[in-house]
């Protein structure tokens, strides 16, 4: 059972296959930038990108996730450069605890490839259940904007 | 060149006390811990120098307050070097001196000038060439430390320490930490109060065996929670866990208890207040009981979640008889002392590394996943990960109180002449986690809890004034919430006050600043309403209602913070909180964004308070099971903020807990003024504002 993650072809072992995806990435492959906060798909802490959609990868099984791409946010900085998206969120310093951030991060990213300059509501549209109880969510909208004219 | 002395100086042999209260049939239970207050000579041993290159031991824990990039500024400023040459690293048991409990707002008011007292003194010796030796803090006067004025990094807001790490997803948090033969745990238990005495009668071992990544069960005293004795599973992954508890099909033995059902009639300020005062008095004086009061309300705050969005986690390793544990605890001392006594250890065997803890708000304090993680460690001889479900989370947890207030008011000549305000809740600080009834009821009649009298002393001119509550044991376990009493107990306040500048047919900025004594706290609601534009309406939006509160208030005496909303009130009785305006004063400011960033996090707090915090209790127990049960605000619910921090050159204080005296009575307010209905009960229930 292999899965692409960031590019790279990983295989997933076999007392690992009846697990979440969030599991699997987490504990086998140590990519713990996605985060356990519900398990039931609520809060977003755990949000990756599979095939360009962000989904809640502590309810996905690892076996719907085999033979597809899924990106990380461990996987969107080059060697050299910040994802445009990470370097607005330390302009805006949109962090306080972080724990929900990577979720949120992944979820802005996904929204930008769809939509390269969202609106307000098209911000809150996508990222309503990208939850944080620290109360960074000004921060995050004008991260998501400033990340948006970045793009351009 | 010997530069570890640097490291050594500051480790002054301090001794370590611990208040111990016997119980007759449990363990000696380390209730309070007596710790020293920082000072410079222990400040020395957090900062630590070598080959140009400085490394600060972090005193507090961190869990998003960014006390880390604050002190870090303390630090580069008063060393004098730049801000790549100085390492934070989070607490470590073993490699400083014991400090106190990341609570109460407290870091930069409390560790600011030990650091920088501790800073100026390497620098000094540094720069007289010593490079060892013993250094001795002499404490010079504030005004002669560099970090207490603006500077390079004081007065301005550097990127956040970890900050990086974050947006790539580094290992930061307990759950992130890996081991090698590392397994995975999590203690079954019975879905009812914390109260109630119940263990595990019955289990299907066999079926369990079967479920692939079974790796054993423990039956151990030392998983018990309060009366609430669990059962260890561990597997080598964390879904065989579900499995293995569903073929466990654990059967219980629960025992009784005495405990009120209906919490709602256990708190009913109204029915305390027919048997005469209450026992526990903030404010003595003698109102007029027999005339007429021109204000009379009752307000009602429910139990509440923290919601962090980390449930508690930590990883536990048992090595050639000591123990070793990675956790997100906002007092990893307390964490220590306790399992060293569980297991009877020494502290020196116990380390306990911290984590940056995923969000805290008080209900991170004492030891409970920890505790689980380390007897099951101890029983396999494997390292052992647990990270409490989000079901565990709520039903293991303790809360905010439930409160209900009631408070009168008396006017003549648009003045307070008499204020009684009582209220009745249940434990903060002296909490059923940690202490056993008897205990508490002692406290609760002679000693009171200043926690949940918290904020209830009016920060006005209220002539003959009584303030005076009751804590009721209940079986949801309750404890420190963001603000502990002084979130609800303000808002009580603040609605009070509004309800008596309409009564007096005054505004309610004028009415409150005319019965306001202190000037910090007058300065600052004047700022907001300058801020807000105070006087003018809130915007007009087609098919709403809308209106326009304000409030204000003091936090622990020492932080100030005023606060205007805008509200828009549907047909349908449906609120929408449409602009915030807050204004701060919590003196001098080390970092202002980092000011904002909490003004704006408890303004969101606020938001919460009057919109959705709510956690559903079942038959005395906790029946939330997810964020749906126990919900916290979205992004939709999360207007346009503005924040000005009032310029002072007092000595820094908090701002962690600080808006949220002010943000929850404003919207309170503003539905107020928007629907002429003064709200009472929490969260808001939109039937009772609806028009159609």
């Amino acid at each position: 059972m292999d899965i692409t993650v960031n590019g790279r072809l990983r295989s997933v072992a076999p007392e690992w296959r009846d697990e979440a995806l969030l599991s699997v990435l987490r504990e086998q492959f140590g990519l713990v930038g996605a985060k356990f906060g519900c398990g039931v798909g609520i809060c977003g802490a755990c949000t990756v990108i599979i095939d360009g959609e962000a989904v809640r990868s502590c309810i996905v099984s690892v076996r719907d996730a085999a033979g597809r791409t899924v990106l990380t946010i461990e996987g969107l900085a080059r060697a050299d450069a910040l994802h445009p998206v990470q370097q607005a969120w330390l302009d805006e310093a949109v962090s306080q605890c972080g724990y929900c951030q990577t979720g949120q991060i992944m979820s802005a990213v996904a929204l930008l490839e769809r939509s390269g300059t969202p609106s307000d509501s098209d911000i809150t549209a996508a990222m309503n259940g990208n939850l944080c109880r620290c109360g960074t969510y000004t921060r995050v909208r004008r991260a998501i904007h400033r990340a948006a004219g970045a793009e351009r | 060149m010997n530069r570890r002395d640097f490291v050594r100086l500051g480790l002054a042999a301090l001794g370590v006390g611990t208040l111990s209260v016997a119980i007759s049939d449990c363990a000696a239970l380390p209730v309070i811990p007596k710790r020293p207050t920082a000072d410079s000579g222990t400040a020395l041993g957090w900062i630590s120098h070598a080959e140009g290159a400085y490394t600060l031991l972090l005193p507090r824990a961190e869990m998003g307050q960014n006390i880390a990039t604050a002190l870090k500024q303390i630090a580069c400023e008063e060393l004098g070097i730049e801000w790549s040459r100085l390492t934070i690293t989070l607490q470590d048991t073993q490699r400083m001196e014991v400090v106190r409990a990341t609570v109460g707002s407290d870091s930069v008011k409390d560790y600011a000038e030990p650091l920088a007292q501790a800073c100026a003194t390497l620098r000094d010796a540094l720069a007289s060439g010593r490079q060892s030796g013993r250094l001795r803090v002499v404490n010079r006067p504030v005004s002669e430390l560099r970090a207490f004025r603006e500077g390079r990094f004081v007065g301005s807001s550097p990127q956040i320490v970890h900050g990086v790490e974050i947006v790539t997803g580094e290992p930061l948090f307990a759950a992130d930490i890996r081991l090698d033969r590392m397994i995975y745990g999590r203690v079954l238990r019975a879905p009812v109060s914390p109260e109630v005495d119940v263990r595990p009668a019955r289990w299907d071992e066999a079926a369990a065996r079967a479920v692939p990544g079974f790796v054993g069960l423990v039956d151990d005293a030392g998983l018990s929670l309060g009366g609430n004795r669990g059962l260890g599973v561990l597997a080598k992954t964390p879904a065989a866990l579900d499995r293995i508890a569903a073929a466990l099909a654990v059967g219980w033995s629960v025992g009784g208890d005495a405990m009120p059902r209906d919490i709602e009639a256990a708190i009913d300020v109204d029915t305390r207040l027919q048997r005469g005062n209450l026992d526990n008095a903030v404010v003595k004086g003698r109102v007029e009981e027999g005339a007429p009061w021109d204000v009379d309300i009752r307000i009602d705050v429910p139990f509440a979640a923290h919601g962090p969005i980390e449930p508690r986690a930590a990883v536990a390793r048992f090595q050639n008889g000591s123990l070793e544990l990675w956790a997100g605890s906002q007092d990893v001392f307390y964490i220590r002392d306790v399992l060293a006594d569980e297991f009877g250890l020494s502290t020196d065997q116990v380390r306990v590394h911290a984590c940056r803890i995923g969000g805290a708000f008080g209900g991170k304090t004492i030891c409970t996943v920890e505790r689980e993680a380390a007897v099951l460690a101890r029983a396999t001889g494997r390292p052992v990960k647990m990270q409490w479900t989000r079901a565990q989370e709520l039903a293991l947890g303790f809360h905010r109180p439930p409160v209900s207030h009631r408070i009168r008011a008396r006017l003549d000549d648009g003045r307070i002449t008499d204020w009684r305000n009582a209220f009745v809740s249940s434990h903060i600080l002296f909490t059923s986690a940690v202490l056993p009834p008897w205990l508490q009821g002692l406290i609760g009649t002679f000693a009171g809890d200043g926690g949940v009298a918290r904020g209830s002393l009016p920060p006005y001119r209220t002539g003959r004034t009584r303030v005076d509550y009751d804590l009721v044991r209940l079986p949801v376990h309750t404890g420190p919430w963001r603000g502990l009493g002084a979130g609800p107990n303000v808002l009580a306040i603040e609605m009070a006050m509004d309800e008596a500048a309409r009564a007096a047919g005054a505004d309610p900025v004028a009415f409150r600043l005319a019965h306001i004594e202190d000037e910090r706290l007058a300065a600052t609601l004047s700022q907001v309403a300058d801020l807000a534009k105070w006087g003018e309406a809130a915007a007009e939006r087609p098919g709403m209602r809308v209106g326009r509160g304000v409030a204000c208030g003091i936090y622990k005496d020492m932080s100030y913070a005023a606060v205007v909303a805008d509200v828009a009130v549907d047909a349908g009785g449906r609120v929408r909180v449409t602009r915030l305006w807050c204004a701060h004063d919590c003196g001098r400011v080390i970092n202002p964004d980092q000011v904002r960033a909490q003004c704006e996090g408890n303004l969101v707090w606020g938001v919460g308070m009057i919109l959705s915090d709510r956690l559903a209790v079942d038959d005395g127990a906790v029946g939330a099971q997810t964020f749906a049960d126990a919900p916290i605000p979205t992004m939709a619910e999360v207007p346009e903020m503005t924040i000005a921090l009032l310029p002072s050159t007092a000595p820094p204080t908090g701002a962690g807990e600080t808006a949220i005296v002010a943000a929850p009575g404003a919207i309170a307010n503003a539905v107020r003024a928007a629907t002429g209905f003064r709200p009472t009960r929490f969260p808001l229930d939109p039937s009772l504002f609806r028009t159609t």
